[in-house]
């Protein structure tokens, strides 16, 4: 490990989880290895089924691994107190609906252990930050799918977490709730809190993480930086000003790949010497150019790529 | 303070589900009956003329002692409390354990930094917490009428809801273990029903053994004796205190108390190992 490289806060080392129901084995993680740095955002992506819930579970000590290792900022999740401000918000999480929102919050943060003294404050501004302070004193078993999301967000903030774990987040949440979050999320991310999210999401994912695991199957199939998996292609938008894009020319671009639609057009080049070319030819045609951007791999595609290349398809 | 958040934490369930509020419910209406049910009549210490639910008690061959006639009486709605005690009080906890364990419920608990035994125990706490509440209403509410109508006040009769209390949290452990095992409420109520059946018969356990051709079956019989909790005994043990006549077997006492701690502390191993 480098001077300037910080420890890993989450750790996995060859982990594996069997399940065995009715004489069946059923391998869930099979050989997992996986480091989250301080500070940083990771998204886990799967499909159904792949073994990301039962990461996470593993990753908590809610349940055991069958072999390797799971470290929690360098503890055994399993200890009591390796799970000191560490935020988790469950997929399919069952919130007691008998309690009013801010008694929900204040009996986990008690379980937290923050102080009583600061709890209270601590509420009211969870409320607010995830916008359900006029509904505080509801109950939970009036609240709809994206409101009890947000609160099981309050929950995992309300002691102030260095770790969060969020399993499918903006599941079942409006677009404005989904805002809301990935704004909660971003301000976490700047005050450097270690986020880890599950997710099938992927633009969601996209447009949060810093780092992503695609696992296929129990096994990571795909590791790195959004940056990387998400990288430039050799393909070009180029969009026009106003009523210019109708006066080109387009056979006499001489482009190898050309896609014309609503107001812009992509090309497919070898190199920027012929994307030049191409603007050359289109500037010789008296079209104002607004604006060249280069096209880069959705992650979505990363995602299918990954998982049809696993497949053999 | 999270003991205390888990201890009110299993208060509201219990009063959201609606287990408490028939719990508090039955025993009204228990109270109530006894209440106008009971009629007294006395003449300078002894019962003139009385009914229960309407039906005369015969003074005509000898007359009653009212100190007597009360003592009779609280021991047998001893007996009916000690039975209805432990079958509401069974009732209004068993979904407790299974209801924590649920998927997306235990996730939010057990991922706190607090840990599973502490959380197991906590809502042991506030299981016995919620009972004893009851139970004290019950037995102080019958203690009540009879003292208020009758003028006896025979402290013994509180004693019973101690000794209803204790065999309680013997099948507390019990159900405690269910629980965390199988996560099934169904399951949680009806074994601690169905042994309390089993342990009936087991206060006969010398002339069942002795009717048995087997040994085997014998020994059967005997270790289930000694294993399960002695609820006739208890019972038996329980009328004649507040009687006046004895206090509880020892042996019964701590046979019970063993059970029902081996259970819970088998249902807290069993609740730290699991995976959810």
């Amino acid at each position: 490990m480098g001077m300037g490289t910080p420890p890993p806060v989450v750790e996995t080392s060859h982990l594996v989880k069997i399940f065995r129901s009715r004489g069946r084995r059923l391998r869930a993680l099979d050989g997992v290895s996986l480091a989250v740095r301080r500070g940083e955002v990771f998204g886990l992506l799967g499909a159904n089924g792949a073994g990301k819930t039962t990461l996470v579970k593993l990753l908590l000590g809610l349940a055991r691994p069958t072999e390797g290792s799971v470290r929690l900022r360098g503890a055994d999740p399993r200890e009591v107190a390796a799970r000191r401000r560490v935020g988790y918000l469950p997929e399919g999480h069952r919130f007691p609906d008998y309690l009013p929102a801010r008694e929900a919050l204040r009996l986990f943060g008690r379980l937290a252990g923050v102080p009583e003294k600061l709890l209270a404050s601590r509420i009211d501004e969870l409320l607010h930050l995830v916008e359900l302070a006029d509904r505080g004193g509801d109950r939970l078993g009036t609240y709809s799918k994206g409101m009890t999301q947000r609160l099981g967000l309050a929950a995992a903030l309300v002691d102030d977490p260095e770790l969060l774990f969020l399993d499918e987040p903006t599941d079942g949440v409006d677009p404005v709730g989904r805002r809301t979050i990935r704004d909660i999320l971003l301000a976490c991310k700047q005050r450097g809190v270690t986020i880890f999210i599950n997710s099938h999401l992927l633009s969601e994912v996209e447009r949060t993480c810093d780092r992503v695991a695609i696992l296929d199957r129990g096994r990571v199939v795909c590791e790195g930086s959004v940056e990387e998996l998400t990288r430039p292609t050799m393909r070009y938008t180029l969009r026009f000003a106003p009523g210019q894009k109708e006066r080109l020319d387009l056979p006499t671009l001489g482009a190898r790949r050309l896609l014309a639609s609503d107001g812009h057009l992509e090309v497919e080049v070898n190199d920027l010497e012929e994307l030049n070319r191409i603007l050359d030819a289109i500037r010789a045609q008296k079209v104002l150019v607004a604006e060249v951007q280069p096209v880069r791999h959705a992650l979505e595609d990363v995602f299918v790529r990954v998982l049809d290349q696993e497949n053999g398809l | 303070m999270r003991t205390w958040a888990l201890v009110v934490d299993t208060w509201r369930e219990a009063f959201a589900r609606y287990t408490l509020l028939g719990f508090v419910v039955a025993s009204t209406l228990f109270l109530l009956t006894l209440t106008f049910a009971l009629n007294l009549d006395i003449v300078d210490g002894v019962l003139a003329a009385g009914s229960l639910f309407g039906k005369a008690f015969d003074v005509s061959s000898r007359p009653v002692p009212v100190n007597e006639l009360v003592t009779n009486s609280e021991a047998a709605f001893a007996g009916m409390a000690y039975a209805l005690g432990l079958f509401l009080a069974v009732f209004t906890t068993g979904s407790l354990v299974p209801n924590l364990s649920k998927r997306g419920t235990v996730d939010l608990y057990l991922t706190r930094p607090t840990s599973r035994t502490h959380v197991l125990l906590a809502r042991f706490l506030g299981a016995a917490t919620v009972v004893a509440a009851n139970i004290a209403y019950l037995c102080g509410g019958v203690f009540l009428v009879v003292s208020l109508k009758t003028s006896v006040w025979n402290f013994r009769f509180l004693a019973a809801g101690a000794l209803i209390f204790f065999v309680f949290l013997s099948y507390l452990g019990l159900m405690f273990l269910i629980g965390a095992l199988s996560g099934s409420t169904p399951l949680s109520i009806m074994i601690p029903y169905a042994i309390y059946m089993i342990t009936m018969p087991l206060a006969a356990h010398q002339r069942i053994e002795a009717l048995v051709d087997s040994r085997l079956a014998a020994g059967v019989v005997r270790t289930l004796y000694w294993v399960l909790p002695k609820s006739a005994e208890l019972g038996r043990d329980m009328l004649q205190l507040v009687l006046g006549r004895g206090t509880p077997s020892l042996a019964a006492l701590a046979t019970t108390g063993a059970f029902g701690l081996g259970c819970l502390v088998l249902g807290l191993v069993c609740f730290a190992r699991k995976d959810f």
